[in-house]
């Protein structure tokens, strides 16, 4: 809260969102302000909707299994499981963004990116002490590395269809 | 680049089974359950259930790995409740974003050839 009023930033209600770590600040504002953006909203307000939705036709499907539909079992577990999915997925998707937030702090476009999933990054430290160029691998991850970088300098430009929408 | 590769590849494979086992229950089994007989439609339906939650996953952990944004990840995730879906998106999903990461294919020039 303080961070808030700190860097000029008049935002009613928003307090709750930053919760500790996540107010994260950068140029235009807190990094959890894009949670808030119209673009955002709409997509938690569907992930609400597709979560309260599939937990109730998991119940709808209970009624029908208790009520002799043998079938509805499977059914009955699979949607809370679904649910369960789309929690998941959307914890992990703000997570990230948080993560490329971040990093576009100060990454240049050929800087190591600071929040690749701990696989990728350990591609990229192999390539870094192999230097043996110009065999497939290298050659495959020179394309992924370049494709990072144009999602990185798409996301810089607008955002829209690759990085942050 | 082998973590990628692996990810497309399972992506794929589920895309290509989920979406013929969904091609399977819809136009074979529900017709079949029309005509009073529920045998085919009830046992690859829960395939079907089966095969989509392998699908979900693997479809998402290749999303996270592209740094898809929300809508094609939910196009991407969606597309195994669609008949025929998973095939035309697995497509488009290669050739907008798997190719452009694996080999360097410009988006741009996908988009010209496409």
């Amino acid at each position: 809260m303080e961070n808030a009023a700190a860097a000029g930033n008049a935002v009613p209600a928003g307090d709750a969102v930053s919760a500790p770590g996540a107010a994260q600040e950068f140029g235009s504002g807190p990094a959890w302000r894009f949670l808030i953006q119209p673009r955002w909203l709409a997509w938690h307000l569907l992930m609400v909707v597709s979560f309260w939705g599939m937990l109730w036709l998991g119940d709808w499907q209970l009624h029908r299994a208790l009520s002799g539909n043998g079938l509805s079992w499977a059914y009955t577990f699979e949607w809370p499981l679904f649910a369960g999915f789309a929690v998941v997925f959307w914890a992990r998707t703000i997570r990230d963004e948080f993560r490329i937030k971040r990093g576009g702090v100060t990454a240049s476009p050929d800087a190591e990116p600071a929040d690749l999933p701990a696989r990728i990054v350990g591609v990229r430290a192999v390539q870094v002490s192999t230097a043996e160029p110009a065999d497939d691998e290298d050659e495959e991850l020179t394309a992924y590395n370049a494709y990072l970088a144009r999602l990185n300098a798409e996301v810089k430009r607008h955002g829209r269809w690759h990085g942050l929408g | 680049m082998k973590t990628v590769e692996q990810a497309v590849l399972r992506y794929r494979l589920m895309a290509y089974v989920t979406g013929t086992v969904l091609i399977v229950l819809c136009f074979v089994g529900i017709p079949l359950q029309v005509a009073g007989h529920p045998v085919v439609a009830n046992d690859v339906g829960v395939v079907h259930g089966i095969l989509y939650i392998i699908y979900l996953i693997f479809a998402w952990r290749l999303s996270r790995m592209l740094r898809l944004a929300n809508k094609p990840t939910v196009i991407m995730l969606l597309a195994g409740t669609i008949p025929i879906m998973t095939f035309i998106v697995e497509r488009w999903i290669t050739r907008r974003f798997i190719r452009p990461a694996l080999y360097g294919d410009a988006p741009s020039a996908q988009a010209v050839r496409s």
